[in-house]
């Protein structure tokens, strides 16, 4: 497991340099199995800074969250790095976000922490209960030992992980600049059985199941929102001239409002599995995201946030490209 | 008023019997509770700590038709109605306790008729906590496990029975009607025993005194960014909130008939200011934060004598960033105001 | 109801290939089913496939999209970024549950108005197998 101490000191250079005017990582929450992201401006918050399983976020979103309001008169733009402290999975969104030249390689500072797997809360909930007092957890060996209001709990790792941990295919950052630890060995693959196995469902019965899940979204964009790759300023579901999507509720909608966000996200999601993670009711997002990133791999052998100089998906071509059904 | 009981197995039988209402209740799905019609008994859930999407969407739901219209027509068809009564079975006390808050608001300056037939037209049989969650903070805002505000009836679980306090006319003529057996001293020990433990289980709590005189005057301060920056502008706090309740109204037109809506919006999304201009007051997310702190709990009260939060905790529960509104309180009532500027 | 069911289908045809196409079919008074109703761009590479999703939720039971045949577009690149799209959006909506004879897709060039008028059968065929569009249709729901 990753050394905090080593983590923070690493941090502590990084903020303290000139060059850098914040540092994006995860801080202990308030309660339970949280953790909470934290934005630093200065060496001495440094302390609050932890990695342990509880540190599910993807820090690379807030990157591209900032707002950029206009400067005033007189005044020079803050041109300083910012520095981020990312995992596998969260490195991908930076190197997506390289592709599609969010911005540039060296407007960002990566401290790139190898990552063995985070907990789900859910999962750690129906175990253990909400506690109001914060859990601590670490990893030992094939096990989580939590510190749970004082006493000392064990669990085997494979019933607390993730889903998403448990096919991850990119423990260590892809892009950064310094690593915080070592790096670690694969432990997982991905061959998207569940997708296959969606597969074989006849259109009526996929229509049903999507019906059911569409009809519980109340489209508070949370998915949205957490999505690193979403950083629209203006998302095509805001737009008022003209409308594409009605804001009301009806399964309508919110299938057209899933349809798109996924369409908009085919050949850049990262599977960073958060908006599954964030949705009140339960939506199974990343069932339509996946089915869209197994595709892209099969069909033009594409996989988004693994080399920061490929280009994005759909701003290219290749004259080969598959055809069937097209007459 | 009434005390009566029904055993938990009669469930269906109690429910059943209420045929001249329409009757509510939370039911699961997964590990998803929310307030829907009940056509099944046997899929309430009572024993659960409290519904993901807050009842409000029963007084309001999330999208509302307010009339419909005829391209070329002159008249409009409006909406309000005469629906059949509307019971609505276990809902918690911090919920109905939301309502009597957002009552205030729908009445204020314009009673709200389509809020307000449903709200008249709903009977609300509370359901004691036994069990109150991790981030429940009722007591400090009003409310308690077994608080009687807005109820027109409580119940409490008393593991095989259920004992019902009627509070209301309204109340007690759904219990008549429910056919339940009058109850004795022996639930009523029994209850508030049930109250007392759930009180000593809440565990988190605010002194809110002086919350309300002290957040304007924090406008400038920087500890808002503490928070704000790892906020996503999402709306689950607002949507989940049962007290919270702006909305956004949108003409929807197919072919030559079209309706006017208003659908569930909140202060956290970047367009909810937008101006016609393109201006937004509200540009980023920090001025969004304290917008939405400011407005439940010194600007709401400032208008209408009460904070807009009744400690259920959901926001606490659901944020994806663990922004937690105790720990912003909290935080307020430590920050120093700077200097007023000149 | 005796009366068969009528696909409304959208085409988005791209104006240098295939709306030529079409109007080579019309003069030469081939008889194709009436069933289309055709938006004029002007590259296939402008459709956006949301395009295919806004039409089958405001009515039309079937969507095409015709462009000139891979290396022949007239603005060089567009037809293959749109098959990219098509290819993916189509997928997409098969995984939801949409049948996929509804999204249709298709090379017609300025001079082969006897394929348009084939591609025009063949779509509204498939529709007409589909059905109505029921699934995401705006339809007064909850009003």
């Amino acid at each position: 497991m990753v050394d905090e101490n080593k983590l923070r000191e690493k941090a502590k250079e990084v903020i303290a340099r000139d060059d850098v005017r914040r540092l994006i990582g995860w801080k202990r929450g308030t309660y339970g199995f949280e953790s909470a992201p934290i934005v630093l401006t200065d060496a001495s918050e440094v302390d609050q800074l932890i990695f342990d399983p509880t540190c599910v976020q993807n820090p690379a979103s807030f990157v591209s969250l900032e707002e950029k309001l206009p400067v005033p008169r007189g005044q020079e733009p803050d041109t300083r790095k910012v520095a981020v402290l990312v995992k596998g999975c969260d490195s991908r969104a930076i190197v997506q976000q390289l592709v599609e030249k969010a911005y540039d390689r060296d407007k960002i500072v990566v401290l790139g922490v190898p990552c063995t797997g985070v907990v789900d809360r859910r999962k750690a909930q129906k175990m253990f209960g909400v506690t109001s007092a914060p859990v601590e957890i670490k990893e030992e060996g094939d096990k989580y030992v939590l510190t749970i209001d004082g006493e000392t709990k064990e669990a085997p790792k494979k019933e607390l992980v993730a889903d998403k941990c448990l096919r991850c295919r990119f423990p260590n950052p892809l892009v950064y600049d310094e690593l915080v630890w070592d790096e670690v060995a694969k432990w997982a693959d991905d061959d998207f059985a569940d997708v296959d196995e969606f597969e074989k469902m006849s259109p009526e019965e996929k229509w049903k199941f999507w019906d059911e899940q569409f009809s519980k979204c109340i489209r508070c964009y949370s998915c949205r929102n957490v999505c690193p790759m979403c950083y629209c300023v203006e998302c095509v579901v805001q737009k008022l001239k003209p409308q594409w999507t009605r804001r009301s509720t009806d399964i309508s909608e919110n299938s057209v409002y899933h349809i798109q966000r996924a369409w908009h996200l085919s050949g850049r999601c990262i599977e960073c599995g958060e908006c599954e993670r964030v949705c009140p009711v339960d939506i199974p997002i990343t069932k339509l995201n996946r089915k869209m990133t197994r595709d892209v791999m099969a069909m033009f052998e594409y996989e988004p946030g693994v080399d920061v100089e490929a280009e994005p998906l759909l701003a290219c071509y290749n004259p080969q490209d598959p055809e069937e059904y097209i007459m | 008023m009434g005390d009566y009981k029904f055993a938990k197995d009669k469930l269906a039988e109690v429910i059943g019997a209420l045929k001249d209402y329409q009757v509510f209740a939370p039911t699961a799905v997964g590990d998803v509770v929310r307030f829907k019609e009940v056509e099944d008994a046997s899929a309430i859930k009572l024993d659960y700590a409290n519904s993901n999407v807050p009842p409000k969407e029963l007084m309001f739901p999330e999208t509302e038709t307010l009339f419909k219209y005829r391209v070329g027509g002159a008249d409009i068809e409006s909406a309000v109605t005469e629906p059949k009564p509307r019971l609505v079975f276990g809902i918690r006390p911090c919920d109905a306790l939301a309502y009597t808050i957002v009552d205030k608001l729908y009445n204020w300056d314009f009673p709200d008729p389509y809020y307000q037939e449903r709200r008249d037209g709903s009977v609300l049989f509370g359901m004691a906590c036994a069990e109150p969650a991790a981030n429940c903070f009722c007591t400090s805002m009003g409310g308690g496990p077994a608080s009687e505000k807005g109820l027109d009836a409580l119940m409490f679980d008393l593991g095989e029975t259920v004992y019902v306090k009627t509070l209301t006319d309204k109340g007690d003529k759904a219990a008549k009607a429910m056919g339940l057996d009058a109850a004795g001293d022996a639930e009523k020990k029994a209850a508030e025993a049930v109250e007392k433990d759930a009180l000593a289980k809440i565990k988190r709590s605010l002194d809110t005194e002086g919350i309300p005189e002290k957040l304007p005057s924090l406008y400038d301060h920087p500890f808002w960014e503490q928070f704000s920056d790892r906020c996503l502008s999402c709306g689950i706090c607002t949507f989940l909130c049962p007290t919270c309740h702006c909305f956004d109204i949108q003409d929807e037109q197919e072919g030559f008939d079209g309706r006017r809506a208003r659908m569930w919006d909140t202060c956290m999304f970047s367009e909810y200011t937008v101006h016609t201009s393109g201006h937004n007051p509200r540009p980023t997310r920090k001025e969004r934060t304290r917008n939405r702190i400011s407005h439940k709990y010194s600007y709401f009260p400032e208008k209408f004598d009460v904070i807009a939060c009744v400690g259920c905790g959901r926001c606490i529960n659901y944020c994806p960033v663990n922004i937690d509104i105790l720990d912003i309180l909290e935080k307020s009532k430590q920050a120093e105001v700077k200097e007023a500027k000149a | 109801m005796s009366e068969e069911f009528e696909p409304n289908i959208v085409a988005f045809l791209c104006n240098w290939c295939s709306y030529a196409g079409a109007d080579l079919a019309g003069t030469s008074r081939m008889r194709y089913l009436p069933n289309i109703k055709i938006i004029r761009v002007m590259c296939s590479g402008r459709v956006n496939p949301l395009f295919m999703v806004n039409a089958l939720q405001q009515g039309a039971d079937g969507v095409l999209i015709s462009g000139c045949h891979p290396g022949d577009c007239h603005y060089l690149e567009g037809n293959f970024y749109a098959r990219r799209r098509f290819m993916l959006m189509r997928k997409l909506l098969e995984h939801v549950g949409v049948d996929p004879g509804r999204v249709n897709m298709s090379w017609v060039s300025a001079s082969e108005g006897a394929k348009f008028k084939e591609v025009i059968d063949e779509t509204v065929a498939k529709a007409k197998e589909a059905g109505p569009m029921e699934q995401f249709r705006r339809r007064q729901i909850n009003w």
